[in-house]
């Protein structure tokens, strides 16, 4: 978080997380698509020829004034390949909250538990750990015919008892309440 | 504020009177150089202050793009054995020239000048600049506030309010 108390602004970093295709970009084309462009940035994307997350994806989103504050929340994605595991962790530092993308599809169980680890891992190097971090999980893909169950992706996924959410992040369920939901964790850090 | 690395969920507050010295010693620096636009950021990439001919709309991705490309570097340094980062990073276009350096641990400047503008004279400017600017930094006095007092539980009410109503939830 830096706060600039001249301007009376609050920049806080968002950063979607999880496994190689699990809907991280998809979730901020849709709140792209969706903002008033008085509010968000342009979205820039910084792509493989295949249309992977190389490097990140980064948005901004300011909202109007409170209490005569401006408060701006920089949302970055992660390339999901386990490939780029050294990009994830530039991306992490100075992380304010996380969106935690899972894949639904029962064959993706895996893979969203080795992401959640190298997360875990990640946030343990900079000093921090998921137990007390503000993050949020969205069980992706819910639109797909061969998914777990939500008691199955909870039990294994959601140790914590980290806020969850269903989407189906091309069509835009349950995106919007994800940000938000991971805002107000951030917020309710800051102010408690 | 101290000059110190700071790590996950740490807050740097920058009191007003270093923003309005920043202020004043980026917009000297823009004059002195000719630059096109000089964007002072902190090294996340949130934009501090700014001066020249930049478009307010492209002051974040520009901010992003660079802390990314710094901190990539970075990492690159740290793997050659580097013990600090590389000083800077320039890129040389067409048109115009971009020079990232960092200014302490938790800042960036970003200066974009045209080619006919002598490198030479870019670097030796910002060079004392970046001087300046860190002893700034250095000698602010420690009056660190909290984020609490700027943030409270009516803040909060009062935020998801307005996400409810800009994300039209
Ligand atoms: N059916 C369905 N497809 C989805 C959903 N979300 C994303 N997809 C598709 O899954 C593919 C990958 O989506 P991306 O958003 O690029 O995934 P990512 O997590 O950014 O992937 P990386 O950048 O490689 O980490 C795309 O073809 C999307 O259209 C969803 O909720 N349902
Ligand atoms: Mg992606």
């Amino acid at each position: 978080m830096f706060i600039n108390h001249a301007l009376q602004e609050i920049n806080l970093k968002i950063v979607y997380y999880g496994p190689g295709l699990s809907g991280k970009t998809s979730n901020l084309e849709f709140i792209y698509k969706h903002l008033d462009p008085k509010i968000r940035s342009e979205l820039i994307t910084l792509n493989t020829k295949e249309e992977r997350t190389l490097y990140f994806d980064f948005m901004q989103l300011e909202l109007g004034q409170i209490q005569g504050k401006k408060p701006k929340f920089n949302l970055y994605t992660v390339p999901g390949q386990v490939y780029y595991r050294f990009s994830r962790k530039v991306i992490l530092k100075g992380v304010d909250g996380v969106v935690f993308v899972a894949d639904s599809q029962k064959s993706r169980m895996g893979e969203n538990l080795d992401s959640l680890l190298d997360l875990e891992k990640n946030l343990i190097e900079t000093g921090c750990t998921l137990q007390d971090f503000p993050w949020v999980i969205q069980y992706n893909k819910r639109d797909l015919p061969e998914i777990e169950t939500i008691e199955k992706l909870q039990s294994r996924l959601n140790f914590f008892g980290a806020p969850f959410y269903k989407g189906v992040a091309t069509k835009g369920h349950e995106v919007l309440s994800t940000l938000q939901g991971v805002i107000e964790q951030v917020i309710q850090k800051i102010v408690i | 504020m101290s000059e110190k690395q700071l790590g996950n969920g740490q807050q740097l507050i920058l009191s007003e009177e270093l923003y309005l010295k920043i202020s004043k010693l980026v917009e000297k620096l823009t004059t002195s150089t000719g630059a096109e636009y000089i964007v002072f950021c902190e090294v996340n990439g949130y934009p501090v202050t700014h001066f020249g001919d930049i478009k307010e709309v492209d002051l974040p991705t520009i901010s992003s793009l660079a802390a990314g490309n710094f901190s990539a570097t970075a990492q690159m340094a740290s793997m050659l054995g580097e013990n600090d980062s590389f000083k800077y990073l320039f890129h040389e276009g067409e048109e115009q020239n971009l020079y990232i350096s960092n200014v302490g641990f938790n800042f960036l400047l970003i200066v974009v000048f045209r080619v006919e503008v002598a490198l030479g004279m870019v670097r030796i400017y910002t060079k004392k600049a970046i001087a300046s600017l860190g002893e700034i930094l250095e000698n602010a006095n420690q009056e660190e506030k909290e984020s609490k007092e700027f943030l409270d539980l009516e803040f909060k009410t009062l935020l998801s309010e307005e996400l409810s109503r800009s994300l039209k939830l």
